[in-house]
C-alpha cells in the first residue's frame, strides 16, 4: 500500500495552507485518496502554520501521523516545531533564504532551497509558495505536473482569466521549484 | 419547506464543517442559530453561503448562550432548527442544553471539539466528551454520536435530526477540529435514496386544532414547585431514555472477534486505531477495536461481551480518560486488566497505538 505523508510548515502568511489545498485538490482530482489537516494557532499572521497532507492509493486511516515522508520547513520556528515529525526515512526541505539555521536532524536527506530569494529577485514575492509546491512535486513524485496545473486552475482560475500573465508567472514558479530539487548538490 | 440541494449521489472533496452544513440541508433543517468559534465556523459560513439556494434561515446571535436558547425558540415556533459550537462556546451553551433536556426539545447540535480547559487551542481535542454527554445541571438525557470522518459526519448529522425529533432528547454530533477542518472525499446523498425517511417537524406550540378537542394542550415546563413533582417527571424521562437506548445505540467492531488486546476508542482516534490494528496483526499481535459510536447511551452489552473475550484492554483518547471513565463504570464486575494511552488535546497516531500495544503484548508474555 502506497501512502505519502507530507508536512508543510512555515509562518502564518507564507501561503503554506494555500499550497496544501492545491496539492490535495490535485490528488483528489487524480483519483487518489487524500486527507489534509490544517494546523494553526489563533493568529492571522505570524504563528507557525502547519499542513498535514496524505496522498494514498487506498483508504487512509489515521488522520495525523507520527513521522512524515517529506517535511518542508520554511522558517526557524518551523524547524523547531517540526523536527518531531522527522525520522531516518524522511526527506527534509528547508529554505536557506528564510531560515537562519540548518535543521540538525538525523534523516534520509536534507535539501536546502533558496525559494524566497528567487521569488523576490526573479519572479514575485507572491509566488514563493508556488516555488515550494514545485519543490514538493519534484521531491515526492506522488503527482504529475498536469494534476497540479489543473488544481491551480481551479484555485486561481478567476485571477488567471483577469490577468493571463499570472498563469505564466505561476507556471514559471512551479518549474523553478522543480528545478531546485533536480539540480540540487548533494548536501 | 427548504430546497434540498443534494438530489442524487454526489462525490465531493470537502472539509467536515462543509459536510455538516450540507447534511443539515439534506435533513431538511430550516434554520441555524450560531455564534462563531473556531474550529466550527465554516458550518455557519457554508450554511449561509447556501442560503440563496436553500431558502433556509440563519441568525448570528450575540453569544452561545443566546444561540442555544434561540435554537430552542426556533424549535418551539415549529422550525427544524439546529446549532453548532465548540470549546468554551459549548460550556456556556449548557444552560440552554439543559433546558432542552428538561423540556424534551429536539435540539440538534454539532460539537467540534477543541483543546481545553478554557480557550486553550483552536485546533483539536476529545476533551468535550464528558461535557457533551453530561454537561449542565441534569442527568445527561442526551444522545451523542461520535463520528470518525466525513462520511460519518454526513450520515450521523442526518440521523441526529431523526433521533432528536423521534425521541425528543437533545442529540449531538460530536466531532473535533480535525474533522471540521480536514478535507477528504465524501459521498453526499438524498436520505430517501438510502431508505431513510425524515421524521416530520411538528409544532410544539400553536399546533393545529382546538385544545381539548383535537389535541392536548402543550404545557412545556422547565420549572417545578415540588421535589416529588420534578422526580416524577424525571422518572418518566429516565424510563423513556432506557427504553430508547437499545434502539439508538451503535458501535463498531474491527477485528475484535479474536482480539487478545482490545483497543477502546471513539471518534477520530478510532480511525488511528484501525491503522494500528492492521500493522499489529501483520506483526502477529492479535489486536482489535471496539468503537462506541453512541457514546451516550453506550452499547453496554456488546461492550461487555467484547471486553470479556479479550485478555487486555487499552483505552486511548485525546483527553485524560473521559470516555474511559464512562466505559469503566459499565464494565463493573469484569476484571480484564487495562492500560491507557491518553494525550490531552493532541492527536493519537497509529504509531502511538502500535508502540503501546506492543509493550502490552511483551509484558503479557
Amino acid at each position: 500500500m502506497s501512502r505519502t505523508k507530507i508536512v508543510l510548515a512555515g509562518e502564518g502568511g507564507q501561503g503554506v495552507q494555500s499550497v496544501a489545498k492545491i496539492l490535495v485538490e490535485a490528488g483528489y482530482e487524480a483519483g487518489k485518496q487524500v486527507l489534509y489537516i490544517p494546523n494553526f494557532g489563533v493568529e492571522q499572521r505570524g504563528g507557525v502554520s502547519i499542513a498535514f497532507c496524505q496522498i494514498a492509493d487506498e483508504t487512509i486511516g489515521e488522520p495525523r501521523f507520527a513521522k512524515g515522508d517529506i517535511i518542508i520547513m520554511l522558517s526557524d520556528r518551523a524547524i523547531d516545531r517540526c523536527s518531531t515529525y522527522v525520522d531516518e526515512n524522511s526527506v527534509v526541505v528547508y529554505d536557506t533564504s528564510v531560515c537562519t539555521k540548518k535543521p540538525e536532524i538525523k534523516c534520509k536527506e536534507i535539501i536546502g532551497v533558496d525559494a524566497n530569494k528567487i521569488a523576490n529577485e526573479q519572479l514575485s514575492a507572491r509566488v514563493f509558495n508556488i516555488i515550494i509546491l514545485g519543490v514538493l512535486l519534484e521531491a515526492t513524485h506522488v503527482l504529475e505536473l498536469g494534476d497540479i496545473k489543473n488544481a491551480m486552475e481551479q484555485a486561481l482560475g478567476k485571477k488567471f482569466a483577469a490577468k493571463p500573465e499570472l498563469r505564466e508567472l505561476n507556471y514559471k514558479a512551479l518549474e523553478m521549484g522543480m528545478g531546485l530539487v533536480k539540480d540540487r548538490a548533494a548536501v | 419547506m427548504v430546497n434540498k440541494l443534494i438530489k442524487e449521489d454526489t462525490k465531493m472533496f470537502l472539509t467536515g464543517n462543509e459536510v455538516l452544513a450540507y447534511a443539515a440541508n439534506s435533513a431538511e433543517a430550516e434554520f441555524m442559530y450560531g455564534y462563531p468559534i473556531t474550529p466550527q465556523n465554516e458550518i455557519m459560513h457554508t450554511w449561509c453561503k447556501l442560503l440563496p439556494k436553500t431558502g433556509a434561515g440563519f441568525l448570528q446571535t450575540e453569544d452561545e448562550i443566546s444561540a442555544g436558547f434561540s435554537t430552542i425558540g426556533g424549535i418551539l415556533a415549529g422550525k427544524r432548527a439546529f446549532t453548532a459550537t465548540a470549546g468554551p462556546g459549548n460550556v456556556i451553551m449548557q444552560d440552554a442544553q439543559s433546558m432542552a433536556e428538561m423540556m424534551r426539545i429536539p435540539f440538534v447540535c454539532a460539537v467540534m471539539q477543541r483543546g481545553g480547559p478554557s480557550t486553550a487551542t483552536v485546533i483539536y481535542a476529545q476533551q468535550e466528551t464528558r461535557l457533551t454527554c453530561f454537561g449542565g445541571n441534569g442527568e445527561g438525557f442526551r444522545i451523542v454520536y461520535s463520528t470518525a470522518g466525513h462520511q460519518d459526519l454526513y450520515d450521523y448529522m442526518i440521523k441526529a435530526f431523526n433521533t432528536a425529533w423521534k425521541y425528543r432528547f437533545p442529540t449531538y454530533v460530536l466531532a473535533d477540529g480535525y474533522q471540521g477542518k480536514m478535507r477528504e472525499p465524501v459521498v453526499l446523498y438524498d436520505p430517501a435514496s438510502r431508505g431513510i425517511s425524515m421524521v416530520p417537524t411538528t409544532k410544539a406550540l400553536l399546533a393545529e386544532g382546538q385544545i381539548g378537542v383535537d389535541r392536548k394542550s402543550a404545557h412545556l415546563r422547565n420549572t417545578y414547585n415540588m421535589e416529588e413533582e420534578l422526580m416524577g417527571v424525571l422518572e418518566g424521562y429516565k424510563a423513556d431514555y432506557e427504553k430508547m437506548s437499545e434502539e439508538v445505540q451503535e458501535w463498531e467492531e474491527y477485528k475484535a472477534e479474536d482480539a487478545e488486546i482490545l483497543v477502546i476508542a471513539h471518534g477520530i482516534v478510532a480511525r488511528s486505531a484501525r491503522t494500528a490494528i492492521d500493522e499489529l496483526r501483520e506483526k502477529g499481535i492479535k489486536a482489535g477495536l471496539f468503537r462506541p459510536i453512541t457514546i451516550r447511551p453506550l452499547a453496554v452489552k456488546p461492550l461487555r461481551a467484547a471486553v470479556s473475550r479479550a485478555k487486555q484492554i487499552l483505552f486511548t483518547e485525546s483527553a485524560n480518560g473521559q470516555l474511559a471513565q464512562m466505559v469503566l463504570e459499565k464494565l463493573y464486575g469484569l476484571n480484564t486488566p487495562y492500560s491507557t494511552l491518553f494525550k490531552m488535546g493532541v492527536g493519537v497516531t497509529g504509531d502511538d497505538i502500535v508502540n503501546k500495544v506492543e509493550s502490552m503484548a511483551a509484558a503479557a508474555v
